[in-house]
């Protein structure tokens, strides 16, 4: 009970800073909303492996791995929020009998190994198996946009149905739901069905074993039951074991009572719960540690071997040629020069749940396989806002660097230039002014030219034309997001000019580094 | 009637704010004899009592506010900007029209504006949400499943557009723009302020700026306009982010028909309500008047 109590609270506490990661008018969130993933020692150790940093807040990280050495993997049975999900869908289903255990153990170190090589050679996967990362990453893109869909599409039908008391009451529901647990407007993600759908296939993997992905496939598992092996809080029976068998049927990590592993052990305390005869017990045993996880050194050699194999598969694209940039890869603001930023992304997603305006979307094989759900701006579902700096706070590995509000507006993320086949005035003798309204510089990087031009007919027509400023403009992208023509833009955004990057430039007086 | 004729020539004669203050003290003087104004121009200090002159000169808060009304007054919080960048209605001359609402014993006034920025930071960073919720304002979000096709069937560039349902089934309407630079419509006042409440891609009436204006005020009618010139942009609008193009004037207009007070507001510019095409175009319609010698302009030094 103390267990489910804490896990409850932990995952409630997730979910109330997962809510909170999202503007409030101000630059400031209030809330610590990276705390999990601050905690992650998983994330700590390939940031710095791959970024050679270590991140910034490093404290409760630190503490894990020292109550991880202590206690074993209680992070995993009492803490993890990813953990908790798991032990809820594993318990729809009825258990009867011993339990199926497939000992595929060694899986998770392997894949730990694999993704730390990685790292090592400046590949940062670590994050696409991350618990943390994968849960902010996947509630993000996939399941909290699905969850505002349908609430906001039911507010919706009642509102239009105008049932008198009945809409008056939805009112009254929906401005409570708003003020909770519904984002300020609803969220929209490329990939979000893929990743609801697989997050879905995750949590299904536990009516197959319970703790599926915590047993087998975890690498921040793997890594707290490396760090807890040796743990000196154990498990221990005593005599009055009749070898009945109910602890091995009840336990979450799928070990048997004599091969018990402070390793694989999540310290559910499950099996002291069920003993009938009451002859299961953790405390502080000093005793030789059990026999660890059998790994296998073939295994290790190749999964390492392939970790760092994979930056030569990976790397050698026309994406890495520093002189060939995408201009459609358009990266947040203060985000590190493309190589380094891949090196420490680890795709959790934070930065596009804080963006004031959606624009921070997921890529898919843009930024190559590597770079698999790393945020990219797209300017046609949200432009960069000019005074925040948020997405910069919730990064938890630096890298998108925090940049001071003054640093933020100076800015550039790419240029606009306009589409003269497109934009009204100029194509279309049509006054439209729309992106030089909205743009944010304070000496406007949009200018007019006033020209003189004719109709079909020979009329004359003065026409205000807009014109890009190359110094001043920070490639925001709201005259894209705002441009009137909805489905192409007469304006688009390219990353030319970015400040992080010495190549991707056009003026000759732009020399950034 | 010599003195009303008096105060129309001045009025007609003055422009810049300078002789205004100079001239002040004679206004004051005859202000107690004058029938009531067109428009109000009250200069001074305070933005509470400026923003109190101005309505209690034009008639009243009483004369436009009715026991149990639901009043939406509306100001420009289109954008992530501060009060001194000048590029949203000046806070405080909002909260100051909420008190006016509640001491003519309104029901409830709402303040909302569709914005052009993110709507929670230009709620914030104007500092207009949190201003009208201290003066007992309801302040909400826009809400988008909230706007209703509403028919114009006089109107020539727009026919039907979608509407907030809380300016339709507002019993008042009070318009609360900023005197602003804008890059279309030359300056952005009362007029263009009602975009703010239109649904729906608004950015094409920009093709037809001036018709789709005056198309708009056919149906949206407020009972008081207030113009806030506390500080206006001259430069750069209608967003702004330039602190050296705002001119602070400490004056607000006060007027019943919209088009004066753009006409008005327009020669705080150096220009005339003729140069702004949606003020011609409304006062051609006989929307309102923008010839300021044929309107009594009373002028006040709070």
């Amino acid at each position: 009970m103390p267990r489910i109590i804490t896990q409850t609270l932990f995952l409630l506490l997730f979910f109330f800073l997962f809510l909170q990661t999202e503007s409030k008018g101000t630059d400031k969130l209030g809330y610590p909303v990276e705390l999990f993933l601050e905690m992650d020692p998983l994330v700590a150790l390939s940031t710095f492996l791959s970024g050679r940093s270590w991140p910034e807040h490093i404290g409760l990280c630190l503490l894990v791995i020292a109550i991880t050495a202590v206690l074993g993997r209680v992070f995993c049975g009492w803490v993890c929020p990813l953990g908790t999900l798991h032990n809820m869908m594993g318990a729809i289903k009825k258990w009867k009998g011993p339990q199926r255990v497939r000992n595929w153990f060694h899986a998770k170190y392997l894949l730990l190994i694999f993704l730390l090589s990685g790292s090592l050679v400046g590949i940062q996967l670590t994050g696409v198996f991350d618990p943390i990362s994968l849960l902010i990453r996947h509630l993000t893109i996939g399941v909290y946009p699905a969850f505002n869909y349908s609430a906001n599409g039911t507010m919706d039908f009642v509102y239009r149905t105008d049932v008198g008391l009945l809409t008056s009451a939805s009112d009254w529901i929906y401005d409570v739901l708003k003020k909770t647990v519904l984002a300020f407007q609803q969220p929209y993600f490329a990939q979000g069905a893929l990743l609801s759908l697989l997050f879905l296939v995750i949590l299904l993997l536990n009516l197959s074993e319970r703790r599926f992905w915590c047993r087998y496939l975890c690498p921040l598992g793997a890594l707290l039951g490396f760090l807890g092996r040796l743990a000196p809080f154990k498990r221990k029976t005593s005599k009055d074991c009749n070898s009945c068998g109910l602890c091995d049927q009840k336990c979450q990590g799928g070990i048997k009572t004599e091969a018990w592993k402070a390793s694989e052990c999540l310290y559910c305390m499950s099996c002291g719960d069920e003993c009938p005869k009451k002859a299961v017990a953790f405390g502080f045993y000093v005793k030789p540690a059990e026999e660890s996880v059998e790994i296998g050194r073939r295994n290790v050699l190749l999964a390492g071997g392939a970790g760092l194999a994979s930056v030569a598969v990976s790397r050698a694209t026309p994406l890495f040629n520093p002189t060939r940039p995408n201009p459609n890869l358009i990266r947040p603001p203060g985000a590190l020069p493309e190589p380094e930023f891949l090196a420490r992304c680890v795709k959790c997603g934070a930065c596009m749940k804080v963006c004031t305006t959606n624009a921070l979307q997921p890529t898919f094989l843009e930024a190559g396989l590597e770079g698999l759900w790393s945020p990219v701006v797209v300017p046609r579902v949200g432009y960069c806002e000019f005074n925040c700096t948020l997405c910069g706070q919730v990064c938890p590995t630096g890298a998108i660097q925090l940049l001071t509000p003054a640093q933020k507006r100076e800015w550039r993320i790419g240029t606009a230039m306009f589409d003269l086949n497109r934009c009204l005035p100029h194509a279309h003798n049509t006054p439209c002014i729309v992106c030089e309204e909205v743009c944010p510089t304070p000496k406007k990087s949009i200018w007019f030219k006033e020209v003189l031009v004719q109709d079909r007919n020979g009329q004359e027509l003065l026409v205000q034309q807009p014109r890009v400023d190359l110094k001043n403009c920070t490639g925001c992208g709201i005259c894209v997001t705002k441009c009137p023509l909805v489905d192409a833009p007469g304006v688009r955004i390219t990353s030319i000019g970015e400040t992080r990057s010495k190549k991707n430039q056009i003026l000759l007086s732009n020399n950034y580094y | 009637m010599e003195r009303r004729a008096f105060l129309r020539n001045s009025a007609g004669a003055l422009g810049g704010l300078a002789a205004l203050e100079a001239f002040s003290p004679l206004f004051n003087l005859n202000a107690a004899q004058a029938a009531r104004p067109d428009l109000a121009v009250v200069h001074g200090a305070s933005i509470d009592k400026i923003v109190r002159a101005a309505v209690d000169a034009i008639g009243g808060i009483k004369r436009f506010i009715s026991k149990g009304d639901v009043v939406v007054i509306k100001p420009n919080i289109g954008w992530d900007r501060t009060p001194e960048q000048a590029a949203n209605t000046n806070p405080e001359v909002v909260s100051t029209l909420v008190k006016l609402c509640f001491e003519a014993s309104a029901k409830k006034v709402k303040v909302f504006d569709r914005t052009c920025d993110d709507s929670r930071r230009c709620y914030v960073q104007s500092g207009i949400e949190a201003a009208a919720k201290a003066a007992g304002a309801e302040v909400s979000h826009i809400d988008d499943k909230k706007f209703r096709e509403v028919s114009i069937p006089n109107g020539t560039a727009i026919k039907s557009w979608p509407i907030y349902t809380d300016i339709l089934e507002a019993d008042k309407l009070i318009n609360a723009p900023i005197a602003k630079h804008h890059g279309r419509g030359k300056l952005t006042m009362a007029l263009k302020n009602w975009m703010g409440v239109m649904g729906n891609d608004r950015g094409r009436i920009h093709q037809n700026l001036e018709a789709a204006l005056a198309d708009l005020a056919l149906i949206i009618k407020p009972c008081l306009t207030v113009l806030d010139a506390v500080r206006i942009l001259t430069a750069h609008g209608p967003k702004g982010g330039d602190l050296n193009d705002v001119k602070r004037l400490d004056t607000v207009i006060a007027g019943v028909d919209q088009v004066a007070v753009d006409a008005y507001g327009a020669t705080l510019f150096g220009l005339k309500g003729e140069d702004l095409g949606y003020v011609k175009e409304s006062a051609d319609r006989g929307l309102g008047k923008m010839d300021l010698s044929k309107l009594n302009i009373k002028k006040i030094e709070a």
